[in-house]
């Protein structure tokens, strides 16, 4: 790959290559990505860590999708494919696929890095906005989180009592989730019908209360505001 | 009453006749032969006594028959005693043999010539008895040195009375009390009467005599200087009471038969006291090494209460002997040897038992022996009491170990249980995962496609929709299903990222310090995760609303351990009042061979505290930090 082109310039095709070994999921893959023939191809489809690994060497694609457990050992497979990833072909974007709604399996794989990195559940894979969002995103060198993993997240810490949320707005904290999930300015402002101005405004005054860096890298943001949220002690996040 | 109670009856039964009640030491009723030997002592004694008071030829007669009276009953006596208390020891009969002895001598009152010269015989022959009692003393034979002082003993006789005996007309004897005042029978054995001669064997004699006397003084007195203190118990009061005879003995030779002093009945009547008082001694020997053993017995049940090692036991083993070389060795039946308290083999020779070793056990099993001097041969009481005492201890101890042994098994089985049951909660898991949830994402896509394919507007997309918030709900319920069978990180990650998920997801504040211990068995870690998820719930449930929960999990060198604290309202911790929450945990903690402590008191919060040892087999430090 040559240089990382930006979202909105992006023509022609995603080549792909995907990772699952179990076949009701890839043929739902599969299924989910025959719909977008105009804009991706998948070069093969991989039952293993292995052939993932040979298939990305033999034709190095744009986006790899890859499943969190696969054989050899079914552990984190998709994880190492990442890391590994991120060494021989950093510019190579990874959606990690998952039934894991526990956020560390999110943050494990950023800690290889988040640029170019997005964790989806698997169940969302159909949904046509959402996947195609990852790959574009991870493409690009940005990072996505499935919004439920986000959710899960804010929910357990607005039960805590004396948590930092409870300083943020009811807005602030959407647009914090909003963040945590990588999505842009852009598109928090346009799911909370807000202009891109305000979501500016409110993200500066929730890294401020919650002593965070801003960082103009979306995906730099995400891990911030991820692990802000993961972070279950009452003290703020680690600075990053 | 069933036919499991009438056998069981039954055996106490048998139990009860395995146990000798009737140890001939102890308790025994009188037997026959002993009443026997009673009625001949009384007998003898009686017609002894009759003998003397009517022949007419004793100078005293009144003492010589009290003498003869009271050591006839005190060598009878004696007799017994030893003949009971030591049967393995022919000591006893000795005694009874020096009695007759003596009996004999009493017919040197007879004033009939030939009955008076059997007597005088018999007087040597007692005389010679109670040197052979002296010297082979706690034992029935002379040995060593000792037949030094026996051979002078018979050398007075043979070179000095038995001539006088053929050259005398007048026998003397070989004690001064049975001298005949004048009255003597003429000398049955007289062969040529030579005065002259006469005068010089007479001389001979005496100092034959007080040599003899000497050398069983200086005998009794080296022995009783080197004996070990286990031997003096039983020598003391035999030299005692032995000395004093000896003594008069010697200086009757010196005074009477070599200076010529004429008789004298004060030396006669401490010389009669002396030989009444001289047979107590070997009754009392045996009584004071009794009721040693008795004390030594009381001494090792006091010291024995506190489960004492095999070591200790030994210690007081060569303490109680006073024997700093006694040694217990133990009985391996299959390999039927001893062996010491290493396992060294060691071999006793079986013509020593009782001398050197005595085995001790239940009926004819052995278990143990004492090694002992050979000197404790002669105080079987005393290793009698010591190796009881020693068995029982040990046994006590077996006992122990076997109660330690099966709580050991109990507990490795109750480990595999726990560890077979966490192990099927995971499979349960990871088939839910790999198998129902799997192919509810696998719908949930394609009902995805479908809405997708549905458009965006209409009764059918709006159906769709619900459907799929619904299957969204079925989701999450089997996720946390799944979740709640067994948290698929501690299986993937290990306890620091499981117990970090429950941090994060917790829902009452908690400070979470948890480090990277590495990964323990499963079946530790599922203790320790669910020991915290447990103590977590108790903080959230009883500590009150304003309690803070701090988390901690860490490692030492030894051993993986955690911590949940709060500042809560705690409680007042009762011995043997345990919630059932408590117990549980306690029971988890137990079945992996970990501890878990609870410190509370009311204000000032809970903690509960846990550990887990790190074994061989962990990886721990395996983890790599990112």
């Amino acid at each position: 790959m040559s240089s990382t082109p930006e979202l909105a310039e992006r023509k022609g095709v995603y080549r792909l290559v995907v990772a699952e070994d179990a076949y009701l999921i890839r043929e739902g893959i599969r299924s989910a990505l025959e719909r977008e023939v105009e804009e991706v191809e998948v070069l093969e489809y991989c039952p293993d860590l292995g052939s993932l690994l040979r298939a990305v060497e033999a034709d190095p694609p744009d986006v790899v999708i890859t499943d969190i457990r696969m054989p050899p050992t079914n552990s984190d497979e998709g994880i190492q494919a990442a890391a590994t990833l991120r060494k021989e072909h950093p510019a190579i974007g990874v959606v990690v696929i998952s039934q894991y709604v526990s956020p560390h399996y999110a943050l494990k794989l950023f800690e290889y890095g988040s640029a170019g990195r997005a964790y989806l559940l698997k169940e969302h894979v159909g949904h046509r906005i959402q996947l195609m969002e990852a790959i574009r995103e991870v493409a690009a060198g940005g990072s996505v989180v499935d919004p439920k993993v986000v959710d899960v997240l804010v929910e357990a810490r607005m039960r805590a009592k004396n948590s930092l949320l409870s300083r943020l707005s009811a807005r602030e904290r959407e647009v914090l989730a909003g963040v945590a999930t990588g999505a842009s300015n852009a598109a928090i402002a346009e799911s909370l019908f807000l202009t891109k101005r305000a979501v500016e405004k409110n993200i500066n005054s929730l890294f401020a209360k919650l002593d965070l860096t801003d960082d103009k890298t979306t995906s730099r943001r995400v891990r911030a505001a991820l692990l802000f949220l993961a972070d279950s002690d009452l003290e703020a996040g680690p600075d990053l | 009453m069933n036919s499991s109670a009438v056998s069981r009856e039954l055996a106490f039964d048998q139990l009860d006749g395995d146990i000798e009640l009737r140890d001939p030491a102890f308790g025994a009723g009188v037997r026959k032969e002993d009443f026997a030997v009673i009625a001949l002592a009384f007998a003898g004694a009686a017609v002894a006594a009759a003998i003397v008071a009517t022949g007419g030829v004793a100078s005293d007669p009144t003492t010589v028959a009290t003498v003869l009276v009271a050591n006839i009953a005190a060598l009878a006596l004696g007799g017994l005693i030893w003949r009971r208390g030591r049967p393995a020891s022919s000591f006893g009969n000795l005694l009874l043999a020096e009695g007759v002895l003596v009996f004999v001598s009493a017919l040197s009152g007879s004033a009939n010539s030939v009955v008076h010269l059997i007597g005088m015989l018999g007087g040597w022959a007692a005389g010679l008895g109670a040197t052979w009692l002296l010297l082979s003393f706690p034992g029935s034979r002379v040995t060593g040195a000792a037949w030094i002082v026996m051979g002078l003993a018979v050398a007075t006789f043979l070179v000095g009375e038995l001539p006088l005996m053929l050259l005398s007309p007048k026998v003397v004897g070989v004690s001064g009390i049975a001298n005949c005042a004048g009255a003597c029978p003429a000398n049955p054995a007289l062969a040529v009467d030579a005065p002259g001669a006469a005068a010089a064997f007479r001389h001979v004699e005496g100092v034959l005599q007080l040599a003899w006397g000497l050398g069983l003084l200086f005998y009794l007195s080296t022995t009783f200087a080197w004996a070990s203190h286990a031997r003096r118990r039983l020598l003391l009061p035999v030299f005692a009471t032995s000395a004093p005879f000896v003594a008069a003995f010697a200086i009757n030779a010196a005074v009477f038969d070599l200076a010529g002093a004429p008789p004298n009945a004060t030396a006669r009547a401490i010389f009669a006291a002396t030989r009444i008082i001289f047979p107590l001694g070997f009754i009392a020997g045996l009584l004071f090494a009794r009721a040693y053993a008795g004390e030594a017995l009381a001494f090792m049940a006091r010291k024995l209460v506190g489960r004492p090692s095999v070591a200790t036991v030994e210690q007081l083993v060569r303490r109680v002997l006073d024997d700093p070389q006694a040694r217990l060795v133990f009985w391996l039946p299959r390999s039927e040897q001893f062996v010491d308290r290493h396992g060294t083999p060691v071999v006793l020779d079986p013509a020593y038992e009782g001398a050197r070793w005595s085995a001790f056990g239940h009926g004819d099993v052995r278990v143990l022996a004492v090694v002992h001097d050979v000197v404790l041969g002669e105080d079987p009481e005393l290793v009698t009491a010591v190796g009881a005492a020693s068995l029982l201890a040990l046994d006590n101890r077996r006992l122990e170990h076997d109660l330690l042994d099966s709580v050991d098994a109990l507990r490795a089985s109750q480990r595999r249980l726990v560890g077979a049951a966490s192990a099927e909660r995971r499979k349960i898991e990871r088939d839910l995962h790999d198998g129902v949830q799997q192919q509810l994402v696998a719908l949930r896509i394609r009902l995805e496609l479908v809405r997708d394919l549905a458009g965006e507007s209409g009764g059918l997309a709006d159906r769709l929709a619900e459907l799929a918030a619904d299957f969204d709900d079925a989701l999450d319920e089997l996720r946390a299903a799944a979740h709640g069978i067994y948290p698929p990180l501690l299986a993937d990650e290990g306890l620091e990222a499981a117990l970090r998920e429950v941090a994060r997801r917790w829902h009452v504040p908690l400070n979470a310090e948890l480090d990277d211990v590495g990964r323990l068995s499963e079946d530790r870690e599922t203790a320790i995760y669910y020991c915290c998820l447990e103590a977590l719930q108790n903080v959230a449930k009883h500590a009150g609303d304003d309690a803070v929960a701090s988390l901690r999990l860490w490692r030492d060198p030894k051993a993986v351990r955690f911590s949940v604290s709060d500042n809560g309202v705690g409680f007042l911790s009762r011995p043997g009042a345990k919630g059932a929450g408590l117990t549980n945990m306690v029971d988890r903690m137990g079945a992996v061979g970990g501890t878990l402590a609870v410190r509370s008191a009311p204000g000032e919060g809970t903690t509960v505290l846990g550990r887990v040892t790190i074994e061989a087999s962990d990886r721990v430090g395996d983890v790599v930090h990112a």
